[in-house]
């Protein structure tokens, strides 16, 4: 059974521009999505800054109306039915806002509880258990504008449970966050799953979506461009092989080079501040390393490892070529 | 909206009003509006008055409660809606079951009752500093024309947030709305003073009602029918700006949706 269903869904942006000659300029930020999600399903979706991930995650939690196309949430139309979708819909859009800073921890969850419409004598039983299910027990007293940024967005779970939703909309849930709160966080999202919640989680970790998701949806450019399980799309690039490559200081011409290559299939360059990773998927797997070496002459190179692709490594043989 | 959302929603609007207060508690220019404006105003006015009687007093102490329910009415409840906006609460808000408007109106509510703080400031500044003798004319009538008040002004700032969303040039005059609603509302001195072609304005302003009655029944033994009449008043005046809100909240959401603008980012 699909709890959440989209249908050619479609969303321009609008911006008015210039001061004196004021014209009106048109971002598609949803060209054409569809895809269904069925219950109790983790469904992750991925893409580059832009593909239109948020935008569709606000489409479904009714934030945004679509420009065409149709979309339903528990059965529910996002648009005519809004409020009937805002009842059994939990939503979490990463980064600190979206609390009031200046209440405490459980004043928060006592405002939204009542918002939620949670009965008082509930949410009295609802906000400790909630507390510490997402490890802040103890500390529902203190003003939120002292809390970390990781405890903050464990408060956000906590708001999004109040009214124990069947539905879930985590969009990029652990950005900024260090890896032991991400680790304890997605501790968190696996719970949720077990309780045959319905996820839609969007993130820009491959390692977090192939750890969490059952399916995934790559969206490029406002367009689905792949979906299956993350075991389905690293067989994407199950013929390739990944050479990873530490370089100092690496210039453009000699990626140029490397990518002019006949066997590299794509390279992809991780920057750390002086230190570069090139990572360069190929089907030449160990019998590519000499003459990549050769190419990178005269440059400073440090580790050279060969694995077998992850899927980053599908993620990027798919949206590479397109961003 | 719906007019039984209100008796629905009554617990939510409490609790709304409760975190208003608690958050704006800390916020040093809502204390500003509601508490240090008004007893400035009422420290002028009371050395103004001096030696005029504990009538005069009485009328500066309600004269300033007003002028402090008005403040907070145009520049907290008419900037409620964009202040969830830029601190990132508004998508929270608007994404969950209660209505947008329930919501607003206990975020009023709360700021209506702080405002009443400055009317028990005044009173307190008037007695003790200043030595009036202060007695309510009407006591049972003045409160009664209080919660009208209250409900009044709750209902016309429900009206003035949206619009201020929608067109924000209408909130670039913002400041320049506080002292014509002062004089023409009759807070601080009887409209009568005014050049005659102001009263009909005076008449389309729901304060006016307010004021007139709460002046009446706290200094000047007002007969009851013009009390009464303007009782009537206030509860006309509420019901169209809660037709007029709940058509201007819809509208406003429904933009808001349309033009990505519940978010700043």
């Amino acid at each position: 059974m699909n709890t959440i269903e989209l249908s050619n869904l479609k969303r321009i942006f609008r911006a008015h521009i210039g001061v004196f000659r004021r014209s009106i300029k048109e971002v598609v930020a949803v060209e054409d999505i569809s895809f269904e999600v069925q219950t109790g399903e983790l469904f992750g979706l991925l893409g580059p800054n832009g593909a239109g991930k948020t935008t569709t995650v606000k489409m479904l939690t009714t934030l945004l109306i679509p420009s065409a196309g149709s979309a339903r949430v528990a059965g529910f139309d996002v648009v005519r039915q809004a409020n009937q979708v805002r009842k059994r819909i939990g939503f979490i859009f990463g980064g600190e806002r979206g609390l009031y800073w200046r209440l405490s921890g459980d004043d928060n969850l006592r405002y939204f509880a009542s918002l939620y419409g949670v009965d008082p004598i509930v949410s009295k039983k609802r906000i400790p258990y909630l507390m510490e299910l997402v490890g802040l027990k103890g500390r529902g007293n203190e003003r939120v504008g002292g809390y970390s940024r990781g405890m903050k967005q464990r408060l956000h779970v906590a708001r999004t449970l109040l009214h124990d939703p069947d539905i879930l909309f985590l969009d990029e849930p652990t950005i900024g966050l260090d890896p032991v709160g991400a680790r304890e966080f997605r501790t968190v999202i696996l719970n949720l799953q077990s309780e045959k919640k319905t996820i839609l989680l969007t993130t820009h970790y491959m390692f977090e979506a192939d750890a969490l998701s059952d399916r995934i949806a790559i969206i490029n450019k406002g367009k689905v461009i792949a979906l299956d399980t993350p075991a389905g799309l690293k067989k994407h690039v199950s013929d390739l092989s990944v050479v990873e490559v530490e370089t100092y200081g690496v210039p453009e011409t000699v990626l140029g080079s490397l990518r002019a290559l006949p066997y590299v299939d794509s390279l992809s360059v991780e920057e750390h501040e002086q230190r570069q990773m090139l990572l360069l998927q190929t089907a030449r797997g160990a019998e590519a390393v000499p003459e990549v070496m050769s190419v990178l002459q005269g440059t400073r190179v440090g580790r050279v490892v060969v694995r077998e692709p992850t899927l980053e490594d599908a993620y990027v043989r798919l949206v590479g070529g397109q961003v | 909206m719906n007019y039984f959302n209100f008796f629905k929603y009554w617990r939510t609007v409490l609790i709304v009003a409760e975190m208003s207060i608690r958050t704006q508690l800390s916020d040093g220019f809502v204390l500003f509006a509601i508490v240090f404006q008004p007893m400035i105003i009422a420290i002028l006015a009371l050395f103004m008055l001096k030696d005029k009687g504990g009538d005069f007093a009485m009328f500066v102490v309600v004269g300033s409660g007003l002028t402090g329910l008005w403040s907070s009415l145009l520049f907290v409840s008419g900037s409620s809606i964009s202040v969830e906006r830029w601190t990132g609460t508004l998508e929270s808000l608007v994404g969950v079951p209660t209505p947008f408007d329930v919501i607003v109106f206990g975020k009023n509510l709360a700021n209506v009752f702080q405002s009443l703080l400055s009317m028990v400031f005044s009173y307190a500044l008037a007695a003790w500093i200043f030595g009036y003798s202060l007695t309510l004319s009407q006591p049972v009538l003045f409160f009664v024309t209080l919660l009208l008040s209250m409900f009044a002004f709750i209902c016309f700032g429900l009206t003035i947030a949206p619009v201020f969303v929608m067109y924000r040039s209408i909130q670039q005059w913002q400041n320049a709305m506080e002292f014509p609603v002062y004089i023409l509302c009759g807070f601080l001195f009887p409209i009568a003073l005014l050049p005659g072609w102001t009263t009909p304005i005076s008449y389309l302003l729901p304060p006016y009602w307010a004021a007139l009655a709460l002046h009446g029944t706290s200094t000047a033994r007002m007969p009851f029918q013009q009390t009464a009449f303007c009782w009537i008043m206030m509860i006309l005046f509420s019901l169209i700006d809660l037709a007029i809100a709940s058509q201007l909240f819809k509208f406003m959401l429904y933009k808001a949706r349309v033009d990505a603008t519940l978010d700043v980012e």
